[in-house]
């Protein structure tokens, strides 16, 4: 079921927004055993928001675009009155949380029902969600697969059918990487584009927040009810509300290639997807970014000692309560040399410049999502080009570079009868989400790109 | 690099710098960490720039006043 038909089906009181909320609950007690995806769920929550919705619809009001939508978010958004984990043990510690945080507010009033709380890696750092202490999320597809991270949690929910929207958060690839593994829609929009007030950060320079759903429809629904300008947030920018719902139409867009970096690095059918994509659009531009290995480093170090400096202080008092898998990156990021930051920041803005040049002559490219279809659970290696590498790091390769610098992207399935999932990144200009949507909608026009079905 | 750079003795010694206790047990991941940090910092100073390149972040005293 997806989100419009529910928001359909509750606004025309065809159906109860109480009964929408028992049956995800069904589905997710019956579900997340299997998945692993929810680390918290809240029934009373659920079940009372749910009966304000119907209140609001019996008094004749509209309770919004959402009505009864049930969606859930990566547990480092805060929910008001449990603690926010951001999937570590430390975190347990920590107060309730007093408020929710801004997206999730902007979901409520938009008539949507909080689930629950979703797996992640620990602190956001990583593409895996091989959590040590809530255990791995499972792909949806083949539980013995990675659901991929760090937002695992919402990708497997939304893959598995348990809740038809969830919210996760992309530093380097955290929505895209799940959202490819787990065969369905995901949002990295502009950074700087949606709040983040009220959820546990991670490397600010490139925190973003974003949507899942196995349908575009369902993604624009979403996107469009998280727009709003949050003045506690200093790094959003007070941008107008530009609404993608129902976008469609390509023509006179310039659709690219891109060569380099994004044609190497990856398995032979994570590059044949982004062929598919490419012949269905008539995409013939080459684009070409030779920065764009160097941008990834950049993000890679940027990361590291922005992760390291905000968990310092835990790092030096109770390094033992970390997840081994983050850890010693997080330890190592407080030791690198500060020159080497700044040299990343210049790296950043000079990648920047050469990607923005480049849309002078494209409106979009594609590269590939991921190197690759989701990895084993516990898998250390993987081979490339005939070069064995450590997984994790190499399932950002082609996310990374793009949240670097924060221009929109949006991972799509290709439609695909059997087999695992394989994705496309369509990267824009900075704001330009509309783009995004009218390109990912052709795709689907055309019966390219779809969440495929996952197996009974 | 100083080569040949030793990423343990150096992660000892920074972690005394900044006053943060290495367990012997972490020493082998975080000095792993730091010699693919390292590789990283090589492909980011292989880029050529001049003192023109500024670095990304922007710094807002305030937000200025609406138009």
């Amino acid at each position: 079921m997806t989100a419009a038909i529910i928001a359909a089906d509750v606004r025309a009181r065809r159906r109860s927004a109480v009964s929408v909320a028992e049956e995800a609950l069904a589905a997710v007690a019956a579900g997340n055993p299997r998945l692993n995806a929810f680390t918290h769920v809240d029934p009373a929550r659920a079940l009372a928001t749910a009966a304000a919705v119907d209140a609001t619809i019996a008094q004749g009001d509209d309770p919004g675009p959402l009505a009864g939508v049930p969606f859930a978010v990566k547990n480092l958004f805060d929910l008001e009155g449990i603690a926010t984990l951001a999937g570590s043990k430390i975190e347990r510690d920590a107060p309730p949380a007093t408020r929710d945080a801004y997206l999730v507010r902007r979901m409520l009033a938009a008539g949507a029902v909080p689930i629950g709380a979703l797996n992640m890696d620990e602190y956001a750092y990583g593409f895996t969600t091989e959590n040590a202490h809530e255990g791995p999320a499972h792909n949806p597809h083949d539980l013995a697969r990675m659901a991929g991270g760090s937002s695992g949690g919402s990708a497997a929910a939304v893959a598995g059918g348990l809740v038809p929207l969830t919210l996760g958060s992309d530093t380097n690839g955290s929505i895209r990487v799940p959202s490819a593994m787990c065969g369905i829609f995901g949002l990295k929009p502009t950074y700087g584009r949606l709040a983040r007030t009220g959820s546990y950060l991670f490397a600010a320079s490139f925190d973003h927040l974003g949507p899942f759903a196995r349908t575009l429809e369902d993604l624009a629904l979403a996107y469009d009810a998280l727009q709003g300008h949050d003045p506690e947030d200093p790094a959003q920018s007070r941008t107008p509300f530009q609404p993608v719902t129902g976008l469609s139409g390509i023509a006179g867009l310039r659709i690219g290639v891109a060569t380099g970096h994004f044609a190497a690095n990856a398995h032979p059918e994570a590059l044949a997807a982004v062929q598919t994509f490419a012949a269905g659009l008539g995409a013939t531009i080459p684009v070409d970014l030779p920065l764009a290995p160097a941008g990834r480093a950049a993000a890679f170090l940027i990361t590291m000692i922005e992760g390291g400096n905000l968990h310092l202080p835990d790092l030096k008092t109770r390094p033992d309560d970390f997840d081994p898998a983050t850890r010693d990156r997080f330890l190592a990021g407080t030791l690198l040399p500060g020159t080497w930051v700044q040299q990343a920041q210049r790296v950043r803005a000079a990648w920047r410049a050469q990607a923005l040049a480049a849309f002078a002559h494209v409106d979009c490219f594609l590269t590939p999502t991921l190197p690759c279809v989701a990895p084993l659970i516990g898998q250390e290696t993987m081979v490339v080009d005939g070069q064995t590498l450590p997984t994790r790091p190499m399932l950002g390769v082609f996310t990374q570079p793009i949240s670097c610098i924060g221009l929109p992207a949006m991972a799509v399935p290709l439609a695909r009868p059997g087999g695992l999932p394989l994705s496309v990144q369509l990267v824009a200009a900075p704001w330009r989400e509309d783009i995004l949507f009218r390109v990912a909608d052709a795709l689907v026009q055309a019966g390219l790109a779809a969440a495929p079905e996952v197996p009974a | 690099m100083p080569d040949p750079f030793d990423p343990q003795a150096y992660a000892i010694q920074a972690a005394a710098l900044i006053g943060l206790p290495l367990a012997p047990a972490h020493l082998p991941g975080v000095a792993a960490n730091v010699a693919l940090a390292a590789r990283m910092a090589a492909m980011v100073f292989a880029v050529p720039l001049t003192p023109a390149d500024e670095a990304a972040p922007v710094y807002t005293p305030a937000p200025p006043p609406a138009a």
